[in-house]
């Protein structure tokens, strides 16, 4: 198995900077657990090493659907990719931008007030939970995602075949570049300011990134078991429309607490316990597809695959649904129960997703046509038990300082340092095992396509 | 896809749909925010920038939005004394030795100016977030009446930053054994006038008549 347009190999060079970010990304989270136990471990603060974990796990995960871009749309449009250059380009600009901004931060955390005002805006850290990168870095990225998109439109436009994956794909692109213009500007009221800010962070990560995912998840099965097109774009169509219904208003959940009016109490609270539904007919389109499949030959793609959409649901479906109701988010809110939930739909519906897309894509990218899946298994199942235990310890966490914290009226200090203790401890200890597995990963990465598979090992 | 045209319409007219919904929603909150808090000066303008500058986020939380690393912010001028607040932003560890944020490097008017923008959440209407904790308000608790100095040490808000077998914050001396160490004119003098008792204190003089504040240290004394 080959690629069938040279053009698609650019996804290979967004694929390696993304899982190179993502073990950057791992690394910095042990020790911002550690940092739980012993706040002054390292002389940069928690602060610093939390938008690295974050900021680091967002671009990855961007990176690696915008290579899984450049290698679906040349499929699907029967083309090669409109411009090589402009994509290569656009992928070393990216580097160098997310290198600036990645010192910028360390510039910021070691000092300060380095952080200082230029042009109205802070010129290393914005101080804006999630979307930290400063103002020339958000026009910056602006720049790359829509070169990018431009060249992707541009390929198809060579051919014209409006297939239902790739319009979608694209479509979920451009909802999430537009969505990041409501983080862009200053706003005098931090009211206002968290408004907006849920725009970008709801509507990327329970909209534009889930019809990506769900795309994806089409072509994915499509490849991997063969399923007519037809159907899988079907169920794709049910999906993504079911996700955005639910999820653009979902966006009230959100808008409980932060001095919004009353009426996103109800707004929220039915729509968001909606969410779930659309991600429990990706886990059933995921089985019902495979189960009809007779010869597979990309086990490591598949298990992926299937793993992603089970995630998905259980992490992003039901470890939100169970605090999403304000009757529960009241006690709940800003308590480590969010914590809890934010890893285990990470991992789910978008790490899980990323890593499926490279297994099932880079046989191809590596013109090879079998490759020995065990150690993707192994690294499998090492982050995948580790993330279950870390969100497990977290949820306790969570509940403890739920019920000490805001039924019995205990100091939050108090809570973190004694109570939860254990909890603090055994994350670090299963972080490592999570390390372990990405390690793993890493290494099956460079070494697929590489090296000789034998009669024993295939399958 | 020919046969998927109903389904594929239905996604992209239906999202449309819903996104409309959002807009009108958006608007009419919108209009409805600067009803819902105090005015915004220039002082609580200067105090979020300077929120920003500090990265503050990237431990605390705001309306419970932030990190979860280090507490809530909503409602603390509330909750603690505004001299107590000025002296940790510039220097945590000067006024409460087990504090883990680290010096960095506030200057004194921002300090001034994040306490002003932290006075302004504090007024927002939030649909009352935080719930008040249903146990530790609670008076009478196992059944017994609360004596006339144990009432006024809740409604002065002393458990705010004093704690009390595990009960309170952490941010003042516990006082779960406090009747052990300091006697009877120590105490009342101190809520007097705390800063004739323990040099640098960052204690507000506690606002009562002799007569609470004899019985407020009666209660402290049985303290042992």
């Amino acid at each position: 198995m080959t690629i069938k347009y040279k053009s698609q190999k650019i996804a290979e060079s967004f694929y390696t900077f993304s899982i190179l970010l993502f073990l950057v990304q791992v690394l910095v989270g042990i020790i911002a657990a550690v940092q739980f136990i012993w706040p002054d471990i390292l002389i940069l603060n928690f602060n610093t090493i939390r938008t690295l974990h974050i900021n680091a796990l967002v671009v990855w995960l961007l990176a690696g659907m915008m290579g899984a871009t450049y290698y679906v749309v040349p499929e699907e449009s029967e083309t090669e990719t409109w411009s090589v250059p402009l994509a290569k380009l656009q992928f070393w600009a990216t580097v160098l931008a997310v290198t600036a901004v990645i010192i910028g931060y360390i510039w910021m955390g070691l000092s300060p007030q380095a952080n200082s005002l230029v042009l109205g805006t802070r010129l290393l850290n914005e101080g804006r939970e999630y979307i930290e990168a400063p103002r020339w870095a958000d026009i910056l990225i602006v720049i790359s995602v829509l070169l990018f998109l431009f060249n992707n439109f541009m390929t198809m436009l060579k051919t014209k075949k409006w297939t239902g994956i790739q319009g979608t794909l694209l479509g979920g692109l451009t909802v999430l570049a537009l969505m990041y213009l409501p983080g862009m500007f200053y706003t005098k009221s931090m009211v206002e300011d968290q408004f907006w800010w849920w725009w970008v962070v709801h509507l990327w990560v329970e909209g534009a990134w889930e019809v990506i995912a769900g795309a994806l998840l089409a072509f994915m099965l499509m490849k991997l078991v063969g399923v007519k097109r037809e159907v899988v774009e079907k169920w794709m169509y049910v999906e993504v429309g079911l996700v955005l219904f639910t999820g653009i208003l979902g966006l009230g959940h959100h808008y409980y607490w932060i001095g919004t009016p009353k009426y996103w109490l109800w707004v929220g609270g039915i729509f968001s316990s909606l969410e779930p539904i659309p991600l429990l007919i990706m886990v059933w389109d995921a089985f019902r597809t495979t189960r009809e499949a007779r010869v597979v030959t990309n086990k490591a793609g598949l298990y992926y695959t299937v793993a992603h959409a089970i995630f998905n649901f259980v992490g992003a479906g039901l470890w939100g649904v169970i605090h999403t109701l304000p009757q529960v988010n009241k006690w709940t809110h800003g308590t480590q129960i969010t914590t809890a939930h934010g890893h285990l739909a990470f991992y789910g519906a978008y790490v899980l997703l990323v890593l499926s897309i490279i297994y099932v894509t880079l046989p191809a990218l590596r013109g090879v046509k079998e490759f020995n899946s065990s150690r993707a298994l192994q690294s499998f199942w090492w982050m995948t038990i580790s993330m279950v235990f870390i969100v497990l310890t977290i949820t306790g966490a969570g509940m403890v300082q739920t019920y000490m914290e805001r039924l019995m009226g205990l100091d939050y200090v108090a809570v973190k340092s004694t109570y939860n203790l254990w909890f603090w401890i055994f994350r670090v200890i299963f972080g490592i095992g999570f390390l372990i597995g990405v390690a793993i990963f890493v290494k099956d990465y460079f070494k697929i396509g590489k090296e000789p598979v034998s009669a024993a090992e295939r399958g | 896809m020919g046969s998927n045209k109903g389904v594929r319409n239905l996604f992209i007219f239906g999202s449309l749909f819903f996104f409309v919904i959002l807009i009108v929603l958006t608007f009419d909150t919108l209009s409805k925010l600067p009803g819902r808090a105090p005015e915004i000066t220039e002082d609580v303008n200067a105090g979020k920038m300077a929120w920003h500058k500090y990265d503050c986020i990237g431990c605390h939380t705001i309306f419970g939005n932030g990190s979860y690393f280090a507490p809530d912010l909503t409602k603390t001028t509330d909750k603690k004394p505004e001299a107590y607040l000025k002296r940790f932003l510039i220097d945590p560890k000067s006024v409460n030795p087990k504090a883990s944020m680290p010096k960095l490097g506030i200057m004194p008017e921002e300090a001034d100016q994040i306490i002003v923008f932290l006075k302004w959440i504090a007024k927002v209407d939030t649909n009352d977030w935080p719930p008040k904790p249903i146990l530790a308000g609670a008076a009478g608790v196992g059944g017994r009446e609360l004596t006339a100095g144990e009432r006024l040490y809740q409604s002065s808000g002393c458990s705010e930053c004093h704690m009390i077998n595990g009960i309170g914050g952490t941010t003042a001396p516990d006082l779960t054994h406090i009747g052990n160490t300091r006697d009877k004119a120590w105490l009342f003098g101190h809520f007097k006038n705390p800063p004739a008792y323990t040099p640098d204190s960052a204690m507000p003089a506690v606002e009562a008549s002799d007569g609470e504040i004899e019985q407020l240290t009666e209660y402290m004394l049985t303290l042992k």
